[in-house]
């Protein structure tokens, strides 16, 4: 009898706490390119008694899902065209903004972007970065990843090339042994169009920098160099002044000046420019009020509010310059069809969608490419590019599998190779919700996942942790933030300190 | 009364690709995604800049005052301009569509010259080693992924053969001047054998990885209309007038046991003129799959609407083909 009535106390206290203590549920959202990791990520998370369930999304979905609250922890991905946290952690942290799936709103932090995205002093900009590092750090709104490699590959005939962080293609310099043509396989199925005033993707802007050239060029670790602009200086906080090159001619004969550079950002400011349409590029040259002459060889670029001298530059890498009289003369589509640069290229013949040929132009103000012709070869499926670099038919390849690099690595005569990536892979986390509202519930999944393990062996270690959004290419990277470390024990305890139930 | 009833037919193909391309257009619309958040990707866009984007495209108007503005231009001829390409979406599926009309035709060759021998010597040695053989053949045929299959072949005869190329429709050093879009068309218009060759090269590996595909369904199909027919009484009449068997088998037999195989193949032409958008994939064949697949990804409403419509012509084209082929084949049949 005595017995029976311990029993039955101990399962009533079994009953009350477990109504008590609940296991941490919820769905991991992820997009298709990203199930094998979640299936680890929810491995790991039940091993230290988290209930979590995976569901596969298409990506443009699931970011509606998010954006409206639905979702609780989605796998998420974000590039940056800066090599600064500007078009990255900002639109991805700050208040309300563009990227901010996460719902997270820090004031701190929200100040200390405003300081880095106004403030003309680099030092003052790198402070407040780091600040932000910090508290988005302890806060951990994310759950911080990596950033994965740019695998490419090629001949090793190939020559003067390198792949570049930010997925251009540079061929200025490039040469194939046995070859005066140079196949590259692209990774996509088409480039959107020859106009430099109608893309917003990677892959059109790496065969247009070979036939236009930009008033600066970024190295191939996003370092901003000198091109069509020889100097440049800060005449007041709201204007900067560039020196052009002089003595550069386009592929036809016309010579590049002032008015061609006006005319090129006037094209792609003004509303309904391009033949009613309107250029969806300018928002990458931030608060830009206009572009004047000064004389022939010297541009102002007027800002509405101060603009860090280093965003307008790595801006400018991403503006080719286009011929004003040649694209007037034609008109838009004449000239989208056969356009005019003054790159080391110029556009010989093709179609977007299969295979666009570019020629050598001798005239080239840095001297003529060695190559004679570059092909840009459209090939969408990985396997195919792979098959083609194999069979000798394209020199170089983008965007390699990390599953199959182990295949370019054991054949002779073709190698891979890597560059820092720019884009930054994360799980959001609905911080304006249970149970992502907890600090600690969201440090502790940021201590919860091996992160290392998921690298090695499903990326092949072609992927770098991450210790918040800011990356280790882009400017004001904090280089002693180390990453959340993979520690069970202490996510454990972080859980049960929020009051829930661990193995 | 034949022309009629033809006429009849092609006009009322008009009301179903309205209703299609107006079903299209509101599907589109429910699916979610913003085209133009997808465009401008991950930037720092200023919400002025993403309104003005959107109402340049009426994406901001109401979905009827859309639809109103879709149908206005249809009733012009106009398709519209892609929202991401900046192009007409004529132009875009004029570019696309005869790559692929290349590739269906091809591989409805290669299937029927695969399908009908080995689904006629099927039906006459019915139980045979040979049916055994082709039965099991059919069956892996249907069942492989054009995907794999696909890959395999590149692999085989592009990489350790090396007698055909792995992918597109020509080689990048051939120049050869568009004319009709057809590559075949085009190199020989041109007079340039060598690039008739190379456009003939290319199409071998796309056209044989559908087609074998295509040639199993085929084959099991005219299998059994074989066996059934070759049951009938008719041929039993033949057969006793004297007349020598495969007389029988290819006269008597063939042509009415072809009714079916007709309606899989003109079945097969209307999808495959829709694109293989997985094959077009592997193969790098620039195609309207490669296109419509890509814009409904970045929801390029206006080139999809149009291309679904084109969709539902091909089909009623290819059904209408067919029915009057069946006319020819068996006159007791009418339209």
């Amino acid at each position: 009898m005595h017995r029976m009535k311990w029993l039955l106390i101990s399962l009533a206290a079994l009953v009350f706490m477990s109504a008590g203590a609940e296991k941490l549920t919820f769905v991991l959202d992820v997009t298709e390119n990203r199930s094998d990791e979640g299936q680890a990520i929810v491995a790991q998370l039940q091993a230290i008694g988290i209930d979590a369930s995976l569901r596969v999304w298409q990506s443009t979905v699931l970011r509606d899902e998010m954006l409206a609250g639905n979702r609780s922890a989605s796998t998420s991905d974000w590039g940056s065209a800066y090599f600064d946290p500007f078009d990255l952690a900002i639109p991805k942290l700050r208040t309300k903004d563009r990227g901010n799936y996460s719902f997270y709103s820090n004031p701190a932090v929200d100040e200390a972007f405003r300081i880095a995205s106004t403030s003309i002093d680099d030092a003052t900009r790198s402070e407040a970065y780091l600040t932000a590092q910090r508290q988005i750090f302890a806060d951990a709104p994310l759950v911080f990843s990596y950033v994965l490699q740019n695998i490419e590959a090629a001949s090793d005939n190939v020559r003067g090339w390198e792949p570049a962080a930010d997925n251009s293609e540079n061929f200025a310099r490039a040469s194939v042994i046995g070859s005066d043509t140079l196949v590259i396989g692209m990774r996509v199925d088409a480039i959107v169009t020859l106009d430099p005033a109608m893309y917003r993707d990677r892959d059109t802007e790496a065969v247009l920098r070979n036939i236009f050239d930009a008033l600066t060029i970024p190295t191939a670790q996003g370092q901003v160099q000198p091109h069509l602009a020889t100097a440049w200086r800060v005449v007041d906080p709201l204007t900067y002044e560039f020196d052009l090159r002089s003595g550069v001619t386009f592929s036809n004969g016309e010579v590049l000046d002032a008015d061609d550079v006006v005319f090129t950002f006037e094209r792609i400011l003004t509303e309904g420019a391009i033949d009613g349409a309107t250029s969806p590029r300018a928002g990458l040259l931030g608060p830009i009020d206009h572009v004047e002459k000064v004389d022939a060889t010297t541009v102002r670029f007027v800002y509405k509010e101060t603009f860090p001298q280093e965003l307008v530059l790595q801006a400018l890498t991403h503006f080719q310059i286009v011929p004003k009289d040649y694209l007037s003369e034609v008109g838009v589509a004449a000239f989208t069809a056969k356009p005019i640069g003054s790159g080391p290229f110029a556009y010989a013949r093709g179609a977007l969608d299969s295979q666009v040929v570019l020629e050598a132009n001798p005239t080239h103000w840095n001297g003529a490419p060695e190559l004679k012709s570059v092909v840009w070869q459209m090939m969408p499926e990985a396997s195919t590019r792979i098959a083609a670099l194999l069979a000798g038919e394209v020199h170089v390849i983008q965007a390699v599998p990390p599953d199959l690099v182990e295949r370019i690595a054991s054949v002779p005569g073709v190698g891979v190779h890597t560059a820092l990536g720019t884009r930054s892979y994360q799980i959001e986390l609905n911080n304006a919700a249970a149970p992502f509202n907890d600090t600690r519930v969201r440090q502790a999944l940021n201590y919860a996942i091996d992160w290392d393990s998921i690298l090695k062996n499903i990326y092949r270690g072609y992927a770098d942790r991450l210790s918040t959004v800011f990356l280790p290419s882009g400017f004001g990277y904090a280089q002693d933030l180390a990453p959340y470390p993979y520690d069970p024990a202490k996510a454990k305890e972080l859980l049960r300190q929020a009051g829930y139930e661990t193995n | 009364m034949r022309l009629t009833k033809l006429l009849e037919r092609v006009l009322s193909a008009i009301p179903v690709a309205l209703g299609v391309a107006v079903l299209a257009f509101m599907f589109l619309r429910f699916l979610p995604g913003d085209p133009v958040e997808i465009m401008l990707g991950d930037t720092q866009v200023s919400q002025q800049q993403l309104d003005s984007l959107r109402s340049q495209l009426h994406l901001d108007k109401p979905l009827l005052a859309q639809l109103g503005i879709f149908l206005s231009g249809l009733i012009r001829g106009d398709l519209g301009v892609s929202i991401v390409k900046n192009a007409p979406v004529a132009k875009l599926i004029g570019d696309t569509l005869p790559a692929t009309i290349e590739l269906t035709i091809a591989t409805v060759l290669v299937g029927i010259l695969i399908a009908m021998p080995v689904g006629i010597i099927s039906a006459v040695r019915a139980g045979s080693w040979l049916d055994r053989t082709a039965l099991s053949g059919a069956l892996v045929g249907i069942s492989m992924p054009a995907f794999w299959f696909g890959l395999l072949m590149i692999l085989l005869f592009a990489v350790e053969l090396r007698v055909l190329p792995t992918s597109g429709r020509i080689a990048a050093t051939m120049v050869v001047d568009k004319t009709t879009g057809f590559m075949l068309v085009d190199t020989l218009l041109a007079g340039n054998l060598k690039a008739f060759g190379g456009a003939l090269k290319h199409l071998i590996l796309p056209a044989l990885t559908l087609g074998v595909v295509f040639a199993a369904v085929l084959a099991r199909v005219v299998r059994t209309s074989m066996l059934e027919v070759l049951g009938k009484d008719y041929v039993t009449t033949a057969r006793a007038k004297g007349l020598r068997e495969w007389g029988v088998i290819l006269k008597h037999a063939l042509r009415n046991a072809l009714i079916p195989a007709l309606t899989v193949t003109g079945l097969q032409f209307g999808e495959l003129l829709g694109g293989n958008m997985i094959v077009e994939t592997v193969f790098a064949w620039p195609g309207l799959g490669r296109l419509v697949v890509s814009s409904i990804f970045a929801r390029d409403y206006v080139v999809v609407q149009a291309a679904v419509m084109l969709y539902a012509l091909t089909y009623v084209g290819a059904n209408l083909v067919v029915d009057a082929l069946y006319t020819l084949l068996n006159p007791r049949i009418s339209l």
